[in-house]
């Protein structure tokens, strides 16, 4: 449903930072069936959600680069080389520093990637949206409302 | 847009204005009515999206004015308040984005002085409203089931809503604890209805009905408000109202959509911008004779802020529950709780509504939020324990009157045309900490006599403000109230407030219902009054 999008704010370095800081954030599942983040590019869907605040999508190419930025600090050549324990305390090391770009960028994935058609159709749901068609639902059967009706009128008369 | 003057002029387009205009229609008096948002396309709602959860939750359909994005809002500062302001700007105004569920007030909620000892009774009661609640269910097709034994009989055109399985679950946690439950009165329709199509139980109800069925003011109301000849003029928002020498209104400044400033006269002035957006304009419409802001002699304009404050629970269940499927707000309520019991260590009461589940990122940014799944290792597992697995209901906790919540303008704060934005000042009082207290306590019971095995509580719930009410309170001493008991201001005899503002008190349960009843009254004052309407 949203994995076919036009990117414009991420270089390809970028890109490749993003997906593996998504899948930290939502990596694969143990048993395999539900990709992690970053293997189903979330990066255009991330866009497309963002394109009306486009001060917080330069937030998250900046958070990008500071990402690099602390990896080199530890004699890195940039994110993507470091190893996936470094990586962790990499991000740590910016969420403590109370950049509001660790837990954006978190919103933003988990709305994303739960409306991946891979992710839904893994999930057993219809990877469509509501409308138009919208849902069955069981009919309507009153008999548990028999206790209820016995009783009788206790608003307050005034 | 012209210098000539018109019959009545109606500020705002929402849920009171619609119903009003329509009423008073019938006289075929030149009404025009001034909305600052736009007509909404409901093939452009997130509910035609797969993105339809984000656009909601995140985006440019959220509650919260100040985190939209969208032209047609004001800001609100609201960093003084636990609650946030949540509104719309729209023909259609906060209907756009509400449940729908549509409970009417108790008759004990207009005597609570009287009852109970607190706040104020209304100049009005039950009986005076309840034919409008009649002529109101039919025009906004309201689904139920008659019989409640909570209210007095009452007129319901269309039959309840699925309840669904979340419904049933949780109507048999009630029926454990012998507790009252019943299907809720939703302004939805469950069949077709005077051209709405009936429910599909898409669940985007919070973020605009693309089908029609919910009823939002713009889709019920104001086509038949425009067939009998009003009009209605968006993107037109309103800085002022003026007055003249005589100290009556005499029409208003607006600026248009491409920011022009304009006039507009007019022999009457409706205000129905809802308990914000009213004392908002009111306060930015001083003068010389009003140097503290229209129509406030008394002082009241902004005081009494009700915000009503909202307790969330929700159970964990081991089955899936469907609660995806469905009105999000609109199930069974219980009014166990609703009228005073002097047992209890707080006075008034709540009603309780049941709320379905979440959909798929719905659930994984609600567990986020409330701890329940995280990032990294362990996602899945948390994930697949809380999806469709989550439902529970919202306490609605009656808000009592209190003179130092209040809405003011803010000093620095405007919206994109420069007119001050307001500010809410807003302290949740012991009473309602101990009524919200309670609420969690039952709530949480109820859940597990369904058959939750967890429960996670909110309260206050911070994104709550959906209900707007006491900024302009109604009354007959002009030194403690706006306006009198059918809306005109007791300062300015040919302005009207028919908006939530007016209300003296709150009570536990939704007020769009009410204040579209309210407004109905009035329309109906004001045509029996017409003959010496500014005496």
């Amino acid at each position: 449903m949203s994995e076919n999008h036009e990117r414009s704010s991420f270089s390809d370095h970028q890109a490749r930072i993003l997906a593996e800081v998504l899948d930290a954030i939502i990596p694969p599942s143990a048993d395999g069936l539900l990709p992690g983040a970053g293997r189903i590019d979330l990066a255009g869907a991330i866009e497309d959600a963002l394109r009306q605040t486009p001060e917080v999508l330069a937030m998250i190419v900046q958070g990008l680069s500071s990402l690099d930025e602390l990896a080199r600090r530890r004699g890195s050549q940039d994110f993507t080389a470091l190893h996936e324990t470094d990586r962790r305390e990499v991000m740590e090391e910016l969420a403590s520093s109370q950049d509001a770009f660790p837990p954006v960028l978190i919103l933003q994935t988990f709305a994303a990637y739960y409306r991946s058609q891979r992710v839904l159709e893994e999930l057993g749901l219809e990877a469509r949206a509501p409308h138009p068609s919208g849902y069955a639902v069981e009919p309507n059967n009153f008999a548990l409302l028999d206790a209820v009706r016995r009783r009788p009128p206790f608003y307050r008369q005034c | 847009m012209t210098a000539e003057p018109v019959d009545v002029l109606i500020v705002g387009a929402g849920a009171s204005a619609a119903a009003f205009a329509w009423s008073l229609a019938e006289t075929r008096m030149n009404i025009v009515c001034l909305e600052q948002g736009d007509w909404m396309d409901p093939s452009k709602y997130p509910g035609l999206g797969g993105d339809w959860e984000a656009r909601q939750l995140l985006g440019d359909f959220g509650f919260s004015p100040n985190t939209r994005g969208r032209s047609e809002d004001y800001p609100v500062n609201d960093s003084a308040s636990p609650i946030a302001a949540s509104m719309f700007n729209a023909v259609g105004g906060s209907t756009i984005l509400y449940a729908a569920h549509f409970p009417r007030f108790h008759p004990s909620d207009f005597r609570v002085r009287t009852l109970d000892g607190v706040a104020d009774d209304w100049p009005l009661d039950y009986a005076s409203l309840e034919p409008y609640y009649d002529v109101n269910a039919r025009m906004m097709g309201v689904a139920g089931l008659a019989g409640d034994p909570a209210y007095p009989p009452k007129v319901v055109p269309l039959p309840a809503v699925a309840l669904g399985k979340v419904g049933r679950t949780l109507a048999s946690g009630f029926n454990r604890l012998g507790w009252h439950w019943w299907p809720s009165d939703s302004a939805i329709t469950t069949q077709d209805y005077e051209g709405r199509a009936a429910c599909i139980n898409a669940g985007t109800c919070l973020s605009g009905c693309a089908h029609g069925a919910k009823a939002s003011t713009d889709i019920t109301y104001w086509p038949a408000a425009l067939r009998r000849g009003v009009t209605l003029r968006p993107r037109c928002r309103v800085r002022e109202i003026t007055v003249n020498e005589s100290g009556m209104a005499d029409g208003v400044v607006y600026y248009d959509a491409d920011g022009v400033e304009r006039t507009q006269k007019a022999h009457v002035v409706v205000l129905a911008c809802n308990g914000i957006g009213t004392p908002r304009l009111l306060l930015n419409s001083r003068s010389r004779q009003f140097p503290d802001g229209l129509a406030n002699r008394s002082g009241l304009v902004g005081r009494n802020l009700m915000l009503h404050p909202y307790a969330m629970v929700t159970g964990i269940f081991d089955e899936r529950l469907e609660g995806y499927k469905g009105p999000t707000g609109c199930c069974i309520w219980s009014h166990e709780f609703y009228e005073t019991d002097r047992a209890r260590d707080f006075v008034r009461g709540y009603s309780l509504e049941i709320v379905r589940g979440y959909g798929p990122a719905g659930a994984a940014l609600w567990g986020l939020s409330t701890g329940r799944i995280s990032p990294g290792a362990g996602h899945h597992e948390a994930y697949g324990a809380l999806f469709d697995r989550a439902a529970g209901m919202v306490a609605i906790c009656e808000d009592l009157p209190d003179a130092d919540n209040r809405v003011t303008l803010d000093p620095q704060m405007t919206d994109s045309n420069g007119i001050p934005a307001p500010k809410i000042t807003y302290r949740l009082s012991d009473n309602s900490a101990r009524m919200l207290a309670h609420a969690v306590a039952r709530a949480t019971e109820v859940l597990q006599a369904a058959g939750a095995r967890d429960t996670v509580a909110e309260a206050p719930l911070q994104p709550a403000g959906w209900h707007l009410m006491g900024t302009a309170r109604m009354g007959t001493d002009p030194a403690r109230s706006v306006v009198n008991e059918w809306g005109r201001s007791h300062d300015v005899r040919n302005l009207f407030i028919i908006d939530g503002s007016i209300f003296v008190t709150s009570a536990g349960v939704n007020p769009t219902n009410t204040i579209q009843a309210l407004a109905l009254y009035i329309a109906d004052a004001i045509k029996k009054n017409l003959a010496n309407l500014f005496d």
